[in-house]
């Protein structure tokens, strides 16, 4: 059985910048002639002919770009948009985790949030009851339940809002990013709710950034590019296709637009630069301490002495953290010619947070003459992960030790008195 | 023809917008969010102030004591327990202006809600109604004590209170659904509310008697203004102490209906824009 259908979806915005946007404009409008048909009008498609169907009780991914459409088919799955045209077909009740805690009221506890929010997603006073202690436990939130919300963390709300909308037991899970929020360790403990939801035989539809999120939980995966569907099905190969995709028009942009970012004599050209994670599938998303392998695809035109390739890790675009190439481990490579893979492995991607600009290039031996520079066109994500966690770019892989402890807080010798400060002017000895 | 195609748009819009029974029995099924929602007004209002209520009860009752000294001392009107009577005018004025006004912010307000979780937006509105009318019932507390200390002792149709109340409820849910949906395309509602209600203020019966306006006015007012109606059906309940003409409380009843129906197809009108424009 299907739980969502969705049958030639489209979803139009109009855009009015003449429209009137107050009465007073309105009213302006009547005295002021218009031009017929100079009343601009602005049509933008935000889904074209959409179809699917997400069998019940499986997990369905959607993944594309920022500004794909993904948010607008989430809210037209869960009704609050109305589709321009075609229909979508919905078994079951619906739990849109499109913002967390969103129907929050500040000046009310955060027990009378739940059950108004629980209201809100249309559930009885008794249905809310009767899952108020586990809403409370997984939220953590302990004696601040009887707290009013504005003096929650943002954290606090966080976990408010998930544990709310996850334990009100829908058929069919709606989620845009929310699984990214709040801390690792409560990260962790949503996806482990997803995970139960799954076994529940509940319908879950996400989107996601993490590729990797949506290879392990999916069942099938949807890619949609500017509001229209570019692969539907299994979730392994759908991804690779849209990070080819997406892999590829960052080489478009490398080519053409951009000439300052990359030059050199193209002798040697590199064709195409690929992330892989441990397992050898290509993504963007690491956490820290995860396996990297940077590959680069190259095509030789001539035959080349002596290659050296290299790459860059910048933070940002002014800090440069590493610049690793072949010569410097050892790496003599007589001569190329043709087409050639190179890799570079990282056993532990000691990064912390952040989001990482990544250069490649080839030269010759020496190192002065290029054939090929592409600057900072690559860029890769990397997750915290507790234990691996540091202030700045780069986690030691190291560990603290305490010796020789005192025990307890130091305390002055009675009869103590301090030393007066120094006098300015002089210099201590 | 590009009109003709126009006309039969319009004419399928308006179609759509009548609520259909479903439509009316999802509103029914989210009966609890309007309980929370007038809880949580509630709430709020009165929760930082022990004395909240008097609060709300001081507004009525100093306009009410100001109109009485203007009205019996310094330019005496003639009639007998004036206080009562302005009080009366007074407290379904301030339900309407808390409604109309509360209830044209009630769905802007409430945007992060409305473009991110599926509800019937209607309630919000409603909800503001509802809140304004608990305000409406803790201030007749006030009302009878005037009227015990004035020794008029309500008669058994006080019966009839509810429908009186009923009547205002329906009309003013009206009011606040159209109010509320014009708020999200015109962003200046509140201001222009602010010119009509103190408009609406002068031409309402609630200081002045209907009876004393010049030539026809007094016929024209009940027809054009139902506030005057619903004014007029508490006074002759409370005020005046006797039973209402019958047909006068169903034609006041019928017009709130009427207002009802107009606001909710205005509502109907605007509610697939709210959730992309609010």
């Amino acid at each position: 059985m299907d739980a969502v259908v969705c049958d030639r979806v489209s979803k139009r915005f109009i855009l009015r910048p003449d429209r009137p946007r107050s009465f007073q404009e309105a009213l302006i409008g009547l005295f002021r002639p218009r031009p017929k048909d100079g009343a601009r009008r602005v049509e933008f498609w935000a889904l074209r002919d959409v179809s699917f169907a997400v069998r019940a009780g499986t997990t369905f991914g959607i993944v594309g770009e920022n500004g794909s459409g993904k948010s607008t088919l989430l809210r037209v799955i869960a009704r609050i948009l109305k589709p321009t045209s075609g229909a979508v077909r919905v078994a079951g009740r619906v739990t849109a985790l499109l913002e967390l805690g969103a129907g929050f009221h500040p000046e009310l506890t955060g027990r009378e949030n739940i059950y108004l929010y629980g209201s809100i997603l249309g559930l009885k006073r008794r249905e809310v009851n009767a899952r108020l202690d586990e809403i409370i436990g997984f939220a953590e939130l302990g004696e601040f339940i009887d707290t009013p919300v504005k003096h929650y963390s943002s954290g606090m709300l966080v976990r408010l809002g998930f544990a709310v909308a996850v334990h009100l037991d829908p058929d069919i899970l709606i989620t845009d990013e929310v699984l990214a929020v709040g801390d690792e360790a409560f990260q962790h403990r949503c996806l482990e709710k997803v995970h139960e939801f799954a076994r529940a035989g509940k319908t879950i539809i996400m989107v996601s950034h993490d590729l990797n999120l949506v290879r392990q939980l999916c069942d099938e995966a949807l890619w949609l590019d500017r509001g229209q569907v570019r692969a539907l099905g299994d979730p392994v190969s759908v991804t690779r296709a849209y990070l080819d995709w997406a892999n590829a028009k960052a080489f478009r942009r490398a080519d053409a637009p951009a000439p300052n970012r990359r030059w050199g004599s193209f002798d040697v050209e590199v064709t195409r630069v690929e992330f892989l994670d441990g397992e050898g599938n290509p993504t963007w998303f690491f956490a820290t301490g995860d396996p990297l392998t940077i590959r680069l695809h190259y095509r030789a035109h001539r035959r080349i002495e002596r290659p050296v390739f290299g790459v860059g890790l910048h933070l940002g675009e002014s800090v440069h953290i590493t610049g690793p190439n072949t010569r410097f481990a050892g790496l003599d490579i007589p001569y190329i010619e043709g087409d050639g893979i190179i890799e570079y492995r990282v056993r532990e991607l000691n990064l912390t947070r952040g989001v990482y600009l990544v250069s490649v290039a080839v030269s010759d031996h020496s190192l002065t003459h290029l054939y090929d520079y592409h600057d900072r066109l690559y860029r890769l994500e990397v997750r915290s992960r507790p234990g691996f966690e540091a202030f700045g770019p780069v986690y030691l892989p190291a560990e603290w030790r305490h010796l020789n402890g005192v025990a307890g807080p130091i305390r002055p010798r009675p009869g103590y008195t301090p030393a007066p400060p120094p006098s300015p002017g002089r210099q201590p000895e | 023809m590009p009109g003709a195609g126009l006309r039969t748009y319009y004419f399928k819009a308006m179609l759509s917008v009548i609520p259909g029974p479903d439509r009316l029995a999802e509103l029914f099924r989210y009966r609890e969010l309007l309980y929370n929602l007038v809880a949580r007004d509630l709430k709020v209002r009165y929760k930082n102030s022990v004395i909240g209520v008097f609060w709300s009860l001081l507004n009525p009752l100093a306009m009410s004591a100001i109109f009485t000294f203007v009205f019996t001392v310094l330019m005496p009107s003639g009639l007998p327990r004036y206080a009562l009577y302005v009080l009366i005018g007074l407290l379904a004025w301030n339900w309407t202006v808390g409604a109309v006004v509360g209830g044209a912010q009630s769905v802007v307000a409430h945007g992060h809600l409305v473009r991110k979780v599926y509800f019937p937006a209607e309630v919000l509105p409603i909800s503001t109604v509802i809140s304004n009318l608990v305000n409406f019932l803790f201030a007749l507390i006030p009302l009878f004590l005037l009227m015990f200390t004035l020794g008029q002792v309500p008669g058994p149709q006080l019966i009839l209170l509810p429908v009186a109340i009923v009547t205002q409820l329906l009309f003013l849910s009206g009011l606040a659904l159209a109010a509320s949906a014009l708020n999200v395309p015109f962003r200046d509602t509140a201001a222009v509310l602010d010119v009509l209600m103190l408009g609406w203020f002068f031409l309402t019966p609630v200081f002045y008697r209907v009876e004393d306006l010049a030539g026809d006015w007094s016929r024209l007012m009940y027809i054009v203004n139902p506030l005057a109606s619903i004014i007029a059906n508490y006074r002759i309940l409370l005020y005046y102490n006797t039973w209402p003409d019958p047909l006068f409380m169903v034609r006041t009843f019928v017009q709130a209906l009427a207002v009802l129906a107009a606001g909710y197809l205005v509502f109907g009108l605007l509610r697939d824009r709210l959730p992309e424009e609010v």
